[in-house]
């Protein structure tokens, strides 16, 4: 889906998406500190619900192979590499700090919690210095052709 | 427990998660859009920092869908705190509060280093909670099985250590 219908529709889907991770605690630094003190159930239950319903309904997409206006379905597989262990550690130390996902940040933002403002100007300071220092990591961690990046999501 | 915002009770985690699973079905049926939030800061910064990795054509290719997600879930946000009893800027950070007691000044400093690594490290990881944690999950890819070990590995550790070590 492009153009002007195309952006309503991930606006309204991104909305949804933001709308369903407030109320649910997934933007809560509560939450997120009960989750990873094994003491809130909450989260592994969202996400793991999520996990349940999402990969039958993939499998059955990918089975029919077309999309609602009967495009041909295009998934790219995230390639592997070592960024993705070490990454994830990184960010795992990070969405513990400030109790948020990528996500989380922005809903936090559109909440009113005005720390968040401070956690986005970091996240796209982090995300910055990745790409500009993109060929330099290359070699350490094994990372695909610039052309390619580490993993689109 | 409730939630900070508004001290609203928060949705049974069965609901939030079959939105969450269903929306990621409507994103590929109908967009044909694998989900993934952290690749859109990609494209927040193609805007600014002008190197090669943020101006290769799979950024570029991406804005129109991208952009108009991650702008969603502002609206997202807002829309709740206006939907549980209404908006206004507010510090309240739970039990950062009760335990480590931080004001304003050092709450912005402790988000922009946790911000930081969760930029820094997502990319370099490729995805986050939701590219790899559902999509790569639901799809059984294995660079996402651990990259997901690896990010509640490390949170479960760093939480741990703040909370339960150093406090």
């Amino acid at each position: 889906m492009n153009g002007s219908r195309g952006i309503v529709f991930y606006l309204a889907i991104g909305a949804v998406f933001g709308y369903v991770l407030s109320r649910s605690g997934a933007a809560d630094y509560n939450f997120i500190q009960g989750m990873f003190l094994l003491e809130e159930f909450q989260l592994y239950g969202i996400i793991g619900t999520a996990v349940v319903v999402t990969a039958p309904g993939l499998w059955l997409i990918k089975r029919y192979g077309k999309t609602a206006s009967g495009a041909p379905i295009v998934i790219e597989k995230k390639p592997g590499h070592r960024g993705n262990l070490y990454g994830g550690i990184l960010f795992g130390v990070g969405w513990s700090i400030t109790g948020m996902c990528p996500g989380p940040v922005l809903v936090n933002i559109g909440e009113g919690k005005l720390y968040a403002i401070a956690a986005l100007a970091g996240v796209l300071v982090g995300a910055g210095a990745f790409g500009s220092l993109y060929p330099r990591l290359q070699g350490v961690f094994r990372l695909p052709p610039l052309a390619q990046g580490t993993g689109e999501g | 427990m409730n939630l900070i915002l508004n001290n609203a009770e928060p949705f049974h985690w069965a609901v939030g998660g079959a939105v969450i699973g269903l929306i990621t079905l409507t994103l590929l049926y109908v967009g044909n859009r694998r989900l993934g939030v952290s690749t859109g800061f990609e494209n927040l910064c193609a805007v600014v920092v002008n190197v090669p990795y943020f101006q290769r054509p799979a950024v570029r290719e991406s804005n129109g869908w991208r952009i108009p997600l991650l702008a969603g879930m502002l609206v997202g946000g807002f829309i709740s705190a206006l939907t549980t009893g209404g908006w206004e800027p507010f510090w309240d950070l739970g039990m950062f509060d009760a335990e480590i007691g931080w004001g304003a000044p050092g709450k912005v400093v402790w988000m922009f280093l946790g911000g930081v690594l969760i930029g820094f490290g997502t990319r370099l990881a490729g995805g986050c909670t939701s590219g790899h944690g559902i999509f790569g999950l639901s799809n059984l890819e294995v660079p996402s099985m651990v990259s997901t070990v690896a990010f509640m590995a490390a949170g479960l550790v760093t939480t741990n250590l703040i909370y339960r070590v150093i406090l």
